[in-house]
């Protein structure tokens, strides 16, 4: 079987995607592990040309823009089944799949060092769960 | 853009163009989830014209390591994973319900938000490697066109049993290469399409046309250097070959030396003539050298003359006794991967010359590694001494 990239961006186009990367993950309190829909994670701030702080409840991260080596396109598989599709991702058959360059990316703020604990208490927990409860409700 | 500047949309673009004092809020995307469907394929920069222009493709069948296919070359692809949290910002406008909820929400305008739409638990690697062609060969040896095929009378309406048949469509469902490096392979096997199919000619078919063509080249007196086309297919035709195969063997057997409007002139080449009766002889099985050169020069049509050079990755001559014997063993019917290839050749000898080897690797082609290179991953070299020929095993 074969499987055509299909690109509907036109040449040198094509949507630019961002990544923000950091190491480790981020915990979600309890309460919210199962809805983090629309809850914010932090903010990103740029406070001089070339840092970056990303502010992730009481922790600040310090990074940087960098461009990818290589870039990276982002794909996406488009399965034409007329049911629901199955659970299993390898159990489709052939023709059926597609995959569309959807965008692609060129550059990543990245944080490659230890979150510092931020002494005063930042409002965006409080927002945070104010955004979260918001959303739920309208949901 | 005087509207986005009023109210801003945030996605990537706001990500990446975030200005220098200023800041934003990142938050999980009103649609955030695993997206399995959503991936990332690292791609060099010169690949990325083939992409918007979509000549990519993805080939292998579901038991098979998918390979990545440009026109030209085709690409392994693996997976690489990263422990980091990989956060996947889409543009705003994929993120135009997320900002919609959060202007329901009351935040307005002012409130500018990037989203994330998954986290990337790696992404694609490439990496270019050698088609693989091995399976064209089996595919194309099921249902070789022989003599019983050309000589069936087309009958209206009957249909043909198409098993074991390819189009070239199903050439590229079934083959892991390019289209260029599907075509080159199909003419290395020197294979022909017929009625829409890519066929390779039963061996012995072939000699019988072959035959045939020098036959007539004897009765009619038609110089072995300068074939016209129309003539000797016109003549093979009336002998009951096929037009288009007759024309496949003029093409297997001999290259067009000029071409001008309406004649087209072929030169057969003594090397290719002289290795196929060679294999011919040599296929019920070893023969001693004189009785071999001699059965070969009385086949070889005159005005050609025969080398054993030309028989370097054909045969396999070896000494026994006072004899020495030579063997049918053709490259060409040696598998194509490093690893096989090598101890094929190995179980067939466990020491060879430079001289001898060579023959049988010189085609391995190998992106990134060089015959010298193949050498020191597969064998072993053995120099008895500093001026003795180098000798290699297996390793």
């Amino acid at each position: 079987m074969q499987i055509q990239l299909k690109c509907s961006c036109g040449e040198g186009n094509c949507l630019e995607w961002a990544i923000i990367e950091l190491q480790g993950v981020v915990e979600v309190q309890p309460g919210f592990q199962d809805q983090l829909q629309d809850l914010e994670i932090g903010r990103l701030c740029r406070p001089s040309q070339d840092t970056y702080t990303f502010t992730v409840g009481y922790h600040e991260l310090t990074g940087s823009k960098v461009p990818l080596k290589k870039p990276l396109v982002v794909l996406k598989k488009i399965k034409h089944l007329r049911m629901e599709e199955s659970s299993d991702v390898n159990s489709s058959s052939s023709s059926e799949v597609e995959l569309e360059v959807i965008g692609i990316i060129r550059h990543r703020i990245l944080f490659k060092t230890r979150p510092k604990a931020l002494i005063s208490r930042p409002p965006p927990v409080v927002k945070e769960r104010n955004h979260a409860e918001g959303s739920v409700a309208s949901g | 853009m005087e509207q986005q500047l009023m109210c801003p949309k945030g996605g990537a673009g706001s990500v990446l163009n975030l200005n220098p004092g200023s800041a934003l809020s990142i938050a999980y995307h009103t649609k955030y989830g695993p997206h399995d469907d959503i991936l990332l394929l690292e791609l060099d920069e010169k690949l990325l014209p083939d992409v918007t222009n979509q000549r990519v493709f993805l080939r292998g069948q579901p038991d098979e390591d998918a390979v990545l296919c440009t026109q030209s070359k085709t690409y392994a692809i693996k997976f690489v994973g990263t422990s980091n949290s990989v956060c996947l910002v889409p543009p705003s406008n994929q993120s135009e319900m997320g900002k919609e909820l959060q202007d329901r929400a009351g935040n307005g305008c002012d409130h500018e938000a990037a989203t994330v739409i998954k986290l990337a638990s790696g992404s694609m690697e490439i990496v270019e490697v050698a088609p693989r062609l091995d399976k064209l060969k089996s595919l194309l040896s099921q249902a070789p066109y022989g003599i019983e095929e050309a000589s069936e009378m087309e009958v209206e309406g009957m249909e043909r049993d198409k098993t074991g048949l390819y189009k070239w469509d199903d050439l590229v469902n079934e083959v892991q290469a390019s289209d260029g490096e599907l075509r080159s392979g199909l003419q290395a096997l020197s294979a022909v399409e017929i009625d829409g199919y890519w066929r390779i000619i039963d061996d012995s078919y072939m000699d019988m046309i072959l035959r045939m063509l020098l036959h007539n080249s004897v009765l009619m007196d038609w110089p072995l250097n300068a074939l016209d086309q129309d003539e000797v297919l016109g003549v093979l035709e009336s002998d009951g070959f096929p037009r288009k195969v007759a024309h496949h063997c003029l093409s297997m057997y001999g290259d067009k030396s000029e071409e001008d409007g309406s004649k087209c002139i072929w030169k057969l080449d003594e090397k290719r003539v002289c290795v196929h009766f060679a294999r011919n002889i040599l296929r019920e099985g070893k023969m001693k050298m004189e009785k071999f050169i001699e059965e070969w020069s009385r086949r070889i049509p005159p005005g050609m003359e025969a080398s054993l050079q030309m028989l370097d990755g054909e045969v396999l001559t070896e000494k026994l006794g006072i004899d020495t014997w030579v063997r049918g063993f053709s490259v060409s019917s040696l598998p194509s991967t490093p690893s096989e290839r090598f101890s094929i050749l190995f179980r067939e000898r466990p020491r060879w010359d430079w001289k001898d080897l060579q023959p049988y690797i010189r085609d391995l082609s190998i992106p990134g590694l060089s015959l010298e290179g193949l050498l020191l991953k597969y064998t072993r070299r053995v120099q008895p001494s500093p001026d003795a020929e180098p000798v290699f095993t297996a390793r």
